[in-house]
């Protein structure tokens, strides 16, 4: 513990204090139980045995049964998809509304106040709205791009198996805009304004002010979103449920309602478990990819 | 002319958004054969709607109420503890604080809906489920506190670290420096972060479906489940419920906007 | 008339000897699956009311998580006293030691004559040989048809398809693009809703959830494939719930329904069509008949500290099925029930005819998934990603490996 404490300069033992009760508590409110969690996938569960923690251990058999399952090839890529569609999606839109919403027109603000609606929305919520616009016979989407000429014919949003991760992908993007745009709006509010005008007197054209000095002056701010981003639509949940369930046929399964449905539905929690430290695995990987991003800045 | 331009590109984006909004506030309205009706209709026919049976009937009043109180009893937790974390980590930098936030980052990885079943039996260990709300904030706050602290830490950094230094020379302690410098300098990342972690938790639902055990402590989202039967499923009773759940906070931030979000472009550092 | 007195005349029995059983002093703590009639609201506000010493909580708890919820409340021993359980799914909780054996119970009850409930919901109640819960009622599928259609179609309403021939044909003929109207609805959507409605069609096949290697089952897996291709059934059959399906039904989008009892209230309020109920169509003229059988039952946990008082609310509830069809859209769970003045006589008529070959579903403490290796194997036929016999005979392998 002394060591621990002599890689701080004595100065900055008021802000250790402030990081190291937080980090207790998250340690033990979700350590413990993510940690339950992976145990639970190197044992054999029985269902609804008495809570235990020590169950017959089964060594990586968990893991050569899911990965033995016929749906693991898709859930991986669907999860992949869902993670990567999702979320360039949601930055690049997020970006370009903070962007256009940080110039000066009448109602700027208070239009940018109403996108939080998409936030206030619960997951579930959206994805029972979502629902009814995706429907393929009564649905509000089908209309208005059957009248406007952009389709000939109907598509059947959630129960073609060639649309239906789509639509659940583009729920999921109407849901997360608000929170890249609106952050990023904070970030591109706290770039001086002073550099834009050097810039300008300099000669330098939009593009080269947004790649010169908009972009590196958010990097920290992007570095967060993305990864934070990235875990959120890794625990997007309540929409798939409500809207496809991972169907038909798998066609938009993902992983962490996967692991849900086996866990849950199927009771095969030992499987279930061993999916979710999977994805834990991937969000190791986000995390490290963060860490090594934020090496460079701090409090500049 | 520029301006109006722009301003007629956004009302458009923003109608554009809202669109998904907008059709759940006329569900509400329409009956239910109206509401399967092919080519749907833009605006409800008849203008019925269940408001009020639906506020009284589901005892939304006490269920908006609970989930009131956990989310201002969660953001309140949040932005006490992660602040204070969230400069830690964005002050100091060595291979410990880099450490923290990748634990902070892969701490909260996994969905609610996974984490609940030790969580529950944890709780139940402690005696915290006789307690339902102050469980729901506990278990709620691992999924904010992360989320708060990697997104504060952002704004921390993007502070000029001489002016703690400053404060520091002139004989201020640490914590002065902290309170009195800094923390006014973030105070809108710190203000729009709260805000999001407050309607994060206003929506939570696993959490306080499984640890709230008294339908009397249920929270809003919890009671929406109920439209969905085994066989029945009452879509205008789900998007009445579900807008008189958004409409008070949308209506709040309206009133709002001019002091949160607003504030956000005044503050810009100069 | 009689008949009305004799039932009047068993039910004041009942609360009498119900009353009889005064003191119980004792707090109750019950879950509900929140359906829009409230029944386990109901029923616990009139058993308080005979038993105003009991302390009685009523928990809702979505259906959707209902299993999930029990099973936490059994690992941490931390549960209710009363939950209801899909009738389905009553195997895999009573073989794990999850509830109470009610057999003793039953053995002194003065009220539940285990005799006296229809072989079928018996089944799905019972665990190697011994009763763990009681059926609240029954439901199962039947046909809906649009009386107005049918005739605008030159077909005769008098005379409902009878074959899986003649319900294609019919939805052929009834299917009109132009006015968005398909010939048929029903709900293939990919959990045990889906499920609970392709079962029928392989069991009248002679295939059935244990022998999906017999060919019926690809015959009916080709045929719903086969309605489903030709634009007779919409696309999103595959997404709808059984709701869903019902709600296009009465909205006029489609002229046929596959569906069950409890839409009955909402087809008489919304439909604006004359309408009836025939039993589902055999797969060739004379066939097996076959239909589902659903419906939640209620347990007690084994873990409930007043198991006495929470029989006794069982039994309450039972005590009550006369009023099933008229008040809560539940056919009878036995055979010495009384429904007087039944509502829409006609379909009740129907619906009590198709009960008779309504099978139960398992019993298999797996259920959920054997559930879940058929819908995936129905919606992989009907999206195109396997062949009816292929799929048949993977889903036919999974729940081999189940059994054992």
């Amino acid at each position: 513990m002394k060591k621990f404490l002599s890689h701080f300069e004595q100065r900055s033992g008021f802000e250790i204090a402030l990081a190291v009760f937080a980090l207790l508590y998250l340690l033990v409110f979700a350590g413990l139980p993510l940690l339950y969690n992976i145990m639970l996938s190197f044992q054999q569960v029985d269902l609804m045995e008495p809570a235990t923690l020590l169950r017959p251990f089964a060594g990586l058999a968990n893991y050569r049964d899911i990965f033995s399952r016929p749906e693991m090839h898709q859930v991986l890529i669907n999860t992949l998809l869902f993670v990567g569609l999702s979320l360039t999606f949601q930055v690049v839109i997020g970006f370009l509304l903070a962007l256009l919403f940080a110039q000066d027109f009448p109602l700027a603000s208070f239009m940018r106040g109403l996108f939080l609606a998409g936030w206030i929305m619960p997951g579930l919520v959206v994805g029972v709205i979502w629902k009814l616009l995706f429907a393929g016979d009564f649905g509000v989407l089908n209309h208005l791009l059957l009248t406007s000429g952009l389709m000939h014919e109907r598509i059947f949003w959630l129960s073609d198996p060639s649309y239906s991760l789509y639509a659940v992908i583009i729920a999921n993007v109407w849901l997360g805009v608000p929170f890249n745009m609106l952050l990023l709006s904070v970030g591109i509010a706290a770039i001086p304004a002073d550099l834009y005008e050097a810039a300008e007197l300099d000669g330098a054209n939009a593009f080269q002010r947004f790649f010169g000095i908009t972009l590196p002056m958010m990097k920290a701010t992007l570095g967060a979103v993305i990864s934070l981003g990235a875990i959120m639509t890794m625990q997007q949940f309540d929409l798939i449920a409500a809207l496809t369930q991972g169907g038909p046929a798998n066609s938009s399964q993902v992983a962490q309602y996967w692991s849900w449905q086996l866990s849950f539905q199927t009771f095969e929690v030992s499987a279930g478990s061993a999916v979710a430290t999977l994805m834990l695995v991937l969000v190791l990987v986000i995390a490290v990819f963060y860490v090594r991003s934020t090496r460079s800045e701090r409090m500049v | 002319m520029k301006r109006y331009v722009l301003f007629v590109i956004a009302l458009i984006v923003t109608a554009v958004y809202l669109f998904p909004l907008y059709w759940m506030y006329i569900t509400v309205f329409k009956s239910a054969a109206e509401m399967f009706q092919t080519p749907p209709t833009f605006w409800p026919a008849h203008g019925e709607s269940h408001i009020w049976q639906v506020f009284t009937e589901r005892g939304m009043g006490k269920f908006l109420w609970n989930s009131f109180i956990i989310a201002c009893g969660t953001t309140a937790v949040t932005v006490f503890v992660g602040t204070g974390a969230a400069y830690a980590l964005a002050s100091v930098q060595n291979r410990w604080t880099a450490f923290a936030i990748f634990a902070v980052l892969v701490l909260q990885a996994l969905p609610s809906s996974l984490m609940v079943t030790p969580i529950f039996t944890a709780f139940k260990g402690l005696g915290l489920l006789e307690t339902p709300r102050l469980a729901v904030v506990i278990a709620q706050i691992t999924k904010t506190l992360p989320f708060y602290i990697v997104l504060c830490r952002a704004s921390f950094v993007q502070i000029p670290r001489e002016l703690r230094d400053a404060a520091l020379v002139d004989g201020a302690s640490p914590s002065r420096a902290f309170f009195g410098v800094i923390l006014p300098l973030a105070v809108n990342g710190i203000l729009v972060t709260a805000i999001l972690v407050f309607l994060q938790s206003f929506g939570e639902y696993v959490y306080a479906r499984s640890l709230i055990l008294d339908d009397q402590y249920q929270t809003a989202t919890v009671g929406l489940s109920a439209f969905i039967g085994a066989t029945k499923i009452d879509w205008i009773g789900i998007m009445t419920y579900s807008a008189v759940f958004v409409t008070p906070i949308l209506i709040a931030f309206m009133l709002l906007q001019r002091r949160i979000v607003a504030g956000l472009t005044a503050g810009a550092l100069k | 008339m009689k008949k009305n007195i004799r039932a009047t005349a068993l039910a004041l029995g009942l609360t009498f000897s119900l009353t009889s059983f005064a003191s119980l002093a004792a707090s109750l703590s019950v879950w509900a699956v929140d359906e829009p009639d409230n029944y386990t609201e109901k029923m616990a506000r009139e058993f308080v009311k005979l038993h105003p010493d009991v302390q009685l909580t009523v928990r809702k708890v979505g259906f959707s998580a209902l299993n999930d919820e029990a099973m936490r409340a059994v690992m941490s021993g931390n549960g209710p006293d009363v939950i209801p359980v899909d009738n389905p799914n009553t195997a895999m909780f009573a073989a794990r030691n999850a509830l109470l054996d009610l057999t003793p119970y039953l053995a002194k009850s003065k009220v539940i004559d285990v005799k006296q409930i229809f072989p079928g919901p018996l089944k799905n109640a019972s665990w190697n040989g011994k009763v763990y819960a009681i059926p609240r009622g029954a439901n199962t599928l039947a046909l809906y048809y649009n009386e107005d259609q049918f005739k605008a179609a030159g077909l005769d309403p008098n005379k409902p398809p009878q074959t899986w021939d003649e319900l294609y044909s019919y939805a052929k003929k009834l299917t009109n693009p132009a006015k968005n109207v398909y010939g048929l609805a029903f709900s293939a959507v990919g959990d045990e809703e889906g499920v609970f409605q392709f079962l029928p069609f392989i069991q009248a096949t002679g295939a059935d959830w244990d022998k999906l290697n017999n060919p019926g089952a690809a015959r009916a897996a080709a045929f719903w494939q086969k309605l489903l291709d030709d634009k007779l059934a919409s696309p999103d059959t595959l997404s709808h719930r059984q709701s869903e399906a019902a709600a296009t039904f009465i909205n006029g989008n489609a002229a046929m329904d596959i569906n069950g009892p409890w839409e009955l209230p909402a087809v008489e309020k919304g439909a604006k069509f004359k309408w009836r109920v025939a039993l589902l169509p055999t797969e060739k003229a004379g066939g097996v008949r076959a239909s589902a059988l659903g419906e939640q039952s209620h347990a007690i946990l084994r873990t409930a500290k007043n198991p006495q008082t929470a029989f006794e609310f069982l039994e309450y509830m039972y005590s009550q099925r006369n009023r099933n069809w008229n008040e809560f859209g539940m056919l009878p769970p036995s055979k010495d029930t009384v429904t007087s003045n039944p509502k829409w006589p006609d379909a009740y008529k129907t619906f009590n005819e198709q009960m008779q070959y309504a099978r139960p579903r398992g019993p298999n403490p797996e259920w959920p998934k054997v559930s879940k290796a058929i819908s995936t194997a129905v919606q992989s036929v009907l999206t195109h990603q396997a062949k009816p016999e292929q799929a048949m005979n993977t889903a036919y392998q999974t729940v081999q490996s189940i059994k054992k």
